[in-house]
């Protein structure tokens, strides 16, 4: 099962309550949540905050794709998938990405969760640009999008 | 067509798109090559905005990541895909 949403930061924010209401369940004994943030200092540049650019469909399309992709790779029984990313300028320490997963067993949602952040990565069109102390901002160097 | 902009190339417009007018049945490779004149004409031949555009893929108006090869129907709407870094 996977809810797979992007956020618009001006509507709403990610919560952690939603995920947790939607991985519950009896059939699962480990649940991991993945929440990325934003971080103050990066290539010694002090952040303040981040604006995530995302093309919806295909973020949500990619999300589907890489949950199928899990299925097929390890096949756990009733593993519960929740993402959301955001979309829209965030400050530091706010919540970028959650990434909720359960599992029957721990070893299952540990492997899940890593198994999720890393083909986002390469595969959901998401793209960052900091806002820096002193005003300036730019948008980061990325990876090339691997197709499935 | 209207291309769409996504991520660094956001900064090729003050508008969330370009509008290009290419011939009819052309391919992503030639509106790569119509972006960089683009580039070249509006922006000095800025090198890191062609570095983008080399470095992009395109999606079509059915959200597929298409090929260099992809022929662009008459007033289709192609989202470039700079290189991705989300998470």
């Amino acid at each position: 099962m996977l809810h797979a949403r992007v956020v618009d930061i001006t509507k709403e924010q990610i919560e952690l309550i939603k995920a947790e209401k939607f991985i519950a369940s009896s059939k699962c004994g480990a649940s991991i949540y993945f929440v990325g943030t934003v971080r103050d200092l990066n290539n010694n540049k002090k952040v303040m905050a981040m604006t995530y650019d995302s093309h919806d469909a295909l973020v949500i399309k990619s999300f589907e794709e890489i949950y199928q992709s899990s299925i097929k790779k390890f096949n756990f029984d009733n593993s519960v998938v929740f993402i959301e990313h955001i979309k829209g300028k965030i400050k530091l320490g706010e919540i970028s990405i959650l990434i909720a997963v359960a599992c029957k067993h721990r070893d299952q949602a540990y492997e899940l969760s890593r198994f999720f952040i890393e083909e986002i990565k390469k595969k959901t069109p998401v793209w960052k640009k900091e806002h820096y102390e002193d005003g300036d901002s730019e948008w980061l160097e990325g990876n090339q999008i691997q197709k499935n | 067509m209207k291309l769409e902009l996504y991520g660094a190339s956001r900064d090729f417009s003050k508008e969330s798109f370009i509008i290009f007018n290419l011939k009819e049945k052309s391919t992503i490779k030639e509106l790569r090559v119509a972006i960089i004149k683009f580039i070249e004409t509006n922006f000095k031949d800025n090198e890191s905005y062609k570095k983008i555009v080399n470095s992009s893929a395109f999606c079509s108006d059915k959200d597929e990541i298409v090929s260099d090869n992809y022929k662009i129907s008459n007033n289709e709407r192609v989202a470039i895909i700079p290189p991705i870094g989300g998470g």
